[in-house]
């Protein structure tokens, strides 16, 4: 029987990732894919952030060299309102107080990059190789061997029994060894499934429409993703696999298909549907257990992918990454039980990891009770508009009537529909306080007491303790911002 | 407005090779809720006499995406993977 430190279960970004950190760290490790590549059975086309640039600096010095690569600069949201108008674009792209998220360099995208998953798995794929790491494709793992409780190694589909130290399961939303060890079953309700479509399309008319930018069209339907390519995009639609599901994927993209000006764009840039793709992606308020004696869960099969967005492939290295670490830390004490990897799940809630799933509830919340309730969203879409409104430039180019007239009747229809989603923001939105971290709220209520003429005499310090006091939620706050 | 449309079947492919069974059903478990009809972007599910019923031919059809397997909450439907090397290759994921 073969034996090996650590075996990874899937060649995934997230497999990879672990393949490529254990063989740095010098543990003798073998990952398994069932394609015949890396990415072969992987579709969902990648929108990288920025934090790609700080975490994987390098992928992402590579990808520009790759085939499907497109620079992203901005997220541009469309706004589609009941009678499949578009009725508001609007870009976001963050700011870069510190020149942190990028470097200036046209190679890197101030929102990040696009890239196929034929493109990026392989990459990363072969990166855990040079590391030292041995992959076997073509090879299906499809049971765990299990000694008293804990896993001690995996089968394969040829019957082969490979030993491991510590198992790495990678191996996607309905991980095989994550059931096999009797750690879940079905999600049951909180996964998704994603279709998509690929379209081929002319690249240089793509430049010119697109430029360097995602698009996701918002409008009374589940809200559908456009992730754009060097010469393609995918237009992509989901929501939570539930008793409640009422329509066929297919039909899902159809109705954003049937949008005119996404008519139109497919027009101009020569799109022409070339591929279909579904896949399950795991949204979760957090993810379950991630570990058992002898193996730990990364990416989808770990339920990781990030509960705001469902982007999952950072998620999906990072916690390759950690758990590639901790089976080198738990190997060298001579200790992989359960107990021991217990270290795994301490890890990854002390990382930025952990700090987006900490408010996965909350961010759950929002989506599941906004975009994914077509009835709802005619409605949002209301507010949306009238909040765009109050732009300056909005208030500028409204030509309605004269400006004064126009300006108070925007305010006026605000004001009727504030008290309609104040429950909304009560419940969804609010919670999201919490989010906000000591020092903002330390320096928000120093610039408050600069505005009021009275308090100015006060000194800093009497103010906040003060203010510590009189209100428990904020002394709390307060006092972890002063470090007490 | 001239409408752009697509058939599914058209738009995936195949590699070479045996992918064995890799999707079971167990009548005996189906409630005949349907919700496998619903979820199956290939339309590889039907209801019969109350029951689901999987098209003979799924080896060739499936897109291996286990929503039928996850949407299921009476475990009447169990999804492998095809064997490696085999099935759905995605070639612009």
């Amino acid at each position: 029987m073969e034996s090996w430190d650590v075996v990874v279960v899937g060649a995934g970004p997230g497999g990879s990732y672990a393949a490529k950190t254990a063989a740095e760290l010098g543990l003798k490790t073998l990952f398994l894919e069932r394609g015949r590549y890396a990415g072969e059975k992987n579709s969902s086309g990648a929108g990288l952030g920025t934090r790609w640039w700080r975490d994987f600096p390098e992928i992402m010095g590579k990808l520009p060299y790759l085939s499907s690569y497109r620079r992203i600069d901005m997220i541009v949201i469309k706004v589609v309102d009941e009678e499949n108008r578009l009725r508001l674009v609007q870009g976001t792209t963050g700011s870069d107080r510190d020149g942190s998220r990028w470097s200036g360099s046209l190679d890197k995208g101030m929102a990040g990059a696009s890239i196929y998953r034929s493109d990026l798995d392989p990459l990363i794929a072969d990166l855990a190789v040079s590391a030292g790491a041995e992959l076997r494709t073509s090879t299906l793992a499809c049971d765990v061997i299990m000694e008293k409780g804990t896993v001690r190694g995996v089968v394969t589909e040829k019957g082969e029994r490979l030993r491991a130290e510590v198992v790495i399961a990678a191996d996607g939303a309905m991980s095989t060894l994550a059931r096999r060890s009797g750690m879940r079953g079905r999600w049951g309700g909180g996964c998704t499934l994603v279709p998509q479509i690929d379209f081929v399309c002319d690249e240089d008319k793509l430049d010119a429409v697109v430029g360097n930018a995602e698009w996701c069209w918002f409008g009374p339907f589940n809200g559908a993703y456009q992730v754009n390519f060097r010469e393609s995009f995918h237009l992509g639609a989901g929501k939570w696999l539930r008793p409640d599901w009422d329509t066929r994927p297919p039909d899902m993209l159809r109705r954003v298909m049937e949008i005119p000006a996404f008519q139109k764009f497919c027009k101009v840039v020569e799109a022409r549907p070339r591929e279909y793709q579904a896949h399950l992606l795991p949204w979760l308020k957090k993810p379950p257990r991630t570990y058992t004696g002898g193996m730990m869960l990364v990416g989808d099969a770990g339920g990781f992918p990030c509960p705001l967005d469902g982007e999952g492939i950072w998620h999906a290295c990072m916690s390759g990454k950690i758990a590639a670490e901790t089976a080198a830390w738990a190997i060298s004490r001579g200790d992989v039980s359960e107990k021991a990897l217990a270290e795994y799940e301490r890890r990854w809630k002390a990382s930025p990891l952990g700090l987006e799933h900490s408010f996965g509830p909350e961010f759950v919340e929002i989506w599941d009770h906004s975009i994914f309730d077509p009835e709802l969203m005619k409605r949002l879409i209301q507010l949306i508009l009238e909040l765009s409104e109050i732009h300056p430039f909005s208030v500028l180019f409204d030509w309605s009537d004269d400006h004064v007239s126009c300006l108070n009747r925007h305010l006026e229809h605000l004001f009727d529909l504030v008290p309609e989603f104040s429950e909304f923001g009560e419940r969804y939105i609010k919670p999201l306080g919490a989010a906000v971290s000591p020092q903002v709220v330390k320096k928000a209520l120093l610039q408050a007491k600069g505005k009021l003429p009275l308090l100015r005499l006060l000194p800093d310090q009497t103010y906040l303790r003060a203010l510590e006091l009189l209100n428990r939620r904020l002394g709390s706050r307060l006092k972890e911002a002063a470090g007490r | 407005m001239e409408g752009i449309d697509f058939e599914v079947k058209e738009l995936v492919y195949r590699g070479e090779g045996d992918t064995g069974d890799f999707i079971s059903f167990d009548p005996g478990r189906c409630d005949g809720c349907g919700l496998c009809v619903k979820v199956c972007s290939a339309g590889l599910w039907s209801l019969r006499e109350g029951k689901a019923r999987l098209a003979p031919r799924y080896r060739e059809l499936c897109l291996e995406c286990a929503a039928c397997w996850e949407i299921c909450a009476r475990g009447a439907v169990d999804f492998s993977y095809p064997a490696g090397g085999t099935g759905v290759t995605i070639r612009f994921g």
